[in-house]
């Protein structure tokens, strides 16, 4: 590409570099048109021939819907998910845990699906939070839960980062009170004992007596977090034996600062500088042999590379069902130009030029394509809103699926590459005998 | 657009396997004559109504209508010259059920025919007042046979043709309702001094023609009625 467009390409918007790919995209089946239509009028006549044919042009038309639904709907859902579980990974800049695999601890931090994990010890956890870059340096305490919602030891302070102001209620101050996320079904005011571990494998007698009350909700982070219930992490300690993180004479405080001799070990801590570069900085300084520091945002980035592959066989299917599809429709339309054969064949007789012939068939088929298109988006839409909505409850993690560009450049690309197979019915058409098909 | 002459010589139309259909040594008609071609079935009647229409791509010969030779003329002017110089009656009529009397009588203006689209739309409307169709924005599905034989014709003058070729127009019409669609077509060619030439077995259709030729075994020769 010369330079001067190359800078000019470089110098547009965003969206209006995605306007002109979807002008370029559509401008063939826009010159083909006023190509084919030029100085005629063929639209009565094929208005006449959908409602005439109106059933089996439902037909191709739905099969074009399902076929474009089909490629926007997976290419909406896998943005949507990538855009998702990125969301809910942006409030953890920067996790501390034990050596490791990332994707592990990824998984268990932050999209709260159970791991058993090696602790940090208190040593480690007082170097991280005396690092002069870190604001906040929360412990994170999985593996309890109540009716299958993961309960979380942590600090008020990760609650705030996490989620802001409380949705309602108020931020727990002793063990024995709990915030809920904004999913978790629990009233404000209800009390339950957490039960030892997750899933079908819980004990739930193994924590009997400590019995806590939902004192506040997290407003709404779009993140498996949502569905999980808060508690301090010295409730969390205190449960399963062992020292609350505080020496004896502050027994009774909730969050930090904690003492190392009493800090019984964490599977993690979300860290957050307020500077970006110390992010960095503390990523550099906590990756030693006793513990491994990572950027969630990077390990997902990484994980959809590995996706990408993935998407793009995705997109390969979508491609090659259309293109299945589209032959399919291609040779259903040669058949259907035979149910309307006497028709063009009366044309003929009565002398309307070729390319008036021409300029019906390929109207009637630019008509279906069109109109398949423009309804595959719509369900591709309708389809993209059902499996995200299935996925956010299932997962936690709220998707939106949505259309964007990449929909509507598939679309203009499939409509402008059918549109112009779409001649060769018409040309098909052209070449049957008159005098056969006006006796048929 | 009054009637041309015809003049057609060593014609021949061939079908599948280099089969003669039809040979005509010498046809000659007038301007705003009316000819009756009869002749039992298979016999290559229509075969040769078609080849006069220039859509016999088989045909060899001379057929000329005034000065163009439709044997030697391209299939684009074949066209251009049907579109300007001929209007067709078909059997079955041959509509577009989904469009209106006015849309059927119209037709033509769709892929502009000669005198525009407007001249087309106002002839054939007269045309379908002439003939009785009041209602002309309904659509041809619920009108009887004589009905849209009407409007066929309608859509074969909506031209303003020299020339009217009508293949069987009252085979699939009742005898009152071919009786009537007879009168309108003779009448309305008589009227225009357009040439009519008109395939038909039906013996009052073609007692109204002028003169009649008999197709037999494909060959050509003058004809009369019987008795």
């Amino acid at each position: 590409m010369p330079e001067i467009l190359l800078d000019g390409w470089q110098g547009l918007s965003p969206t209006a570099q995605d306007i002109l790919i979807l002008l370029l995209l559509l401008a063939p089946a826009v010159l083909t048109g006023l190509v084919v239509t030029f100085g005629y009028r063929p639209f009565l006549l094929v208005r006449s021939l959908l409602w005439r044919y109106r059933w089996t042009n439902l037909v191709f038309v739905a099969l074009i819907a399902v076929s474009v639904g089909l490629g926007v709907g997976l290419t909406a859902q896998e943005r949507g998910l990538r855009q998702g579980t990125a969301r809910a990974a942006e409030k953890f800049d920067l996790i501390v845990s034990a050596p490791g695999s990332e994707i592990t601890m990824l998984f268990a931090s932050v999209y709260l699906q159970p791991s058993d994990v090696p602790l940090l010890d208190g040593e480690t956890y007082e170097k991280i939070v005396s690092n002069e870059n870190v604001s906040l340096a929360a412990p994170i305490a999985y593996g309890d839960s109540f009716e299958g919602y993961p309960v979380v030891g942590t600090t008020p302070g990760f609650i705030a980062h996490l989620s802001g102001d409380l949705a309602e209620g108020e931020m727990f101050s002793r063990t024995g009170q709990a915030v809920a996320g904004s999913a978790v079904e629990v009233p404000l005011g209800a009390s339950f004992t957490p039960a030892h571990g997750v899933g079908d494998g819980a004990e739930h007698e193994a924590h009997a007596g400590a019995e806590t009350v939902i004192v506040g909700r997290m407003a709404a982070t779009g993140s498996p977090w949502d569905k999980a219930i808060l508690v301090p992490v010295e409730a969390v300690w205190e449960v399963h034996g062992l020292a609350n993180g505080h020496a004896p004479e502050r027994a009774g405080q909730i969050g930090p600062p904690f003492d190392t001799d009493y800090f019984p070990g964490t599977p993690a801590v979300m860290v957050h500088a307020d500077a970006l570069w110390a992010n960095y900085a503390l990523k550099s300084d906590f990756t030693t042999d006793k513990t491994m520091a990572f950027f969630p945002g990077a390990v997902l980035s990484r994980l959809h590379a590995l996706m990408g592959d993935v998407r793009q066989i995705m997109s390969l299917m979508a491609v090659v069902t259309q293109v299945l599809v589209t032959a399919g429709v291609l040779t259903g339309l040669v058949v259907l130009t035979r149910l309307f054969s006497r028709r063009l064949a009366l044309l003929r007789a009565l002398g309307a030029p070729r390319r008036f012939v021409f300029a019906v068939v390929w109207c009637y088929a630019a008509t279906l394509i069109a109109g398949g298109a423009v309804l595959g988006l719509g369900a591709g839409f309708a389809a993209a809103g059902l499996i995200s909505r299935e996925i956010s409850r299932r997962t936690d993690i709220l998707v939106r699926a949505g259309l964007a560009w990449p929909e509507f450049h598939l679309i203009a690309g499939f409509v402008s590459l059918t549109l112009l197979l779409a001649l060769t019915p018409a040309f098909l058409a052209l070449n049957r005998p008159v005098i056969a098909d006006l006796r048929n | 657009m009054r009637g041309l002459p015809l003049e057609v010589s060593n014609l021949s139309v061939t079908g599948a396997g280099g089969r003669v259909l039809v040979r005509a040594e010498s046809l000659t008609i007038a301007p705003g004559e009316s000819i009756g071609i009869r002749g039992p079935s298979g016999a290559g009647k229509s075969t040769l109504l078609y080849a006069l229409a220039g859509l016999q791509p088989t045909a060899r010969g001379v057929i000329r209508w005034g000065a163009a030779d439709l044997v030697a003329l391209g299939e684009s002017e074949r066209a251009r010259f049907r579109r300007d110089h001929i209007g067709l009656v078909f059997q079955d009529f041959l509509l577009f059920e989904e469009l209106t009397a006015q849309g059927n009588a119209a037709l033509a203006a769709a892929f502009g025919a000669r005198g525009g689209a407007a001249s087309i739309r106002s002839r054939a409307g007269a045309v379908l007042e002439r003939l009785g169709i009041g209602d002309t924005a309904r659509t041809v599905d619920s009108f009887s046979g004589g009905e849209r034989q009407r409007v066929a014709i309608a859509r074969a003058l909506a031209n303003d043709p020299a020339i009217i070729l009508a293949d069987e127009p009252t085979a699939s019409l009742d005898r009152d309702t071919a009786d009537r669609m007879i009168d309108d077509l003779v009448d309305l060619a008589r009227t225009g001094g357009k040439t009519l030439i008109a395939v038909s077995h039906d013996r009052t259709l073609l007692e109204r023609m002028d003169r009649l030729v008999e197709v037999i075994d494909g060959r050509l020769r003058e004809g009369a009625l019987d008795a």
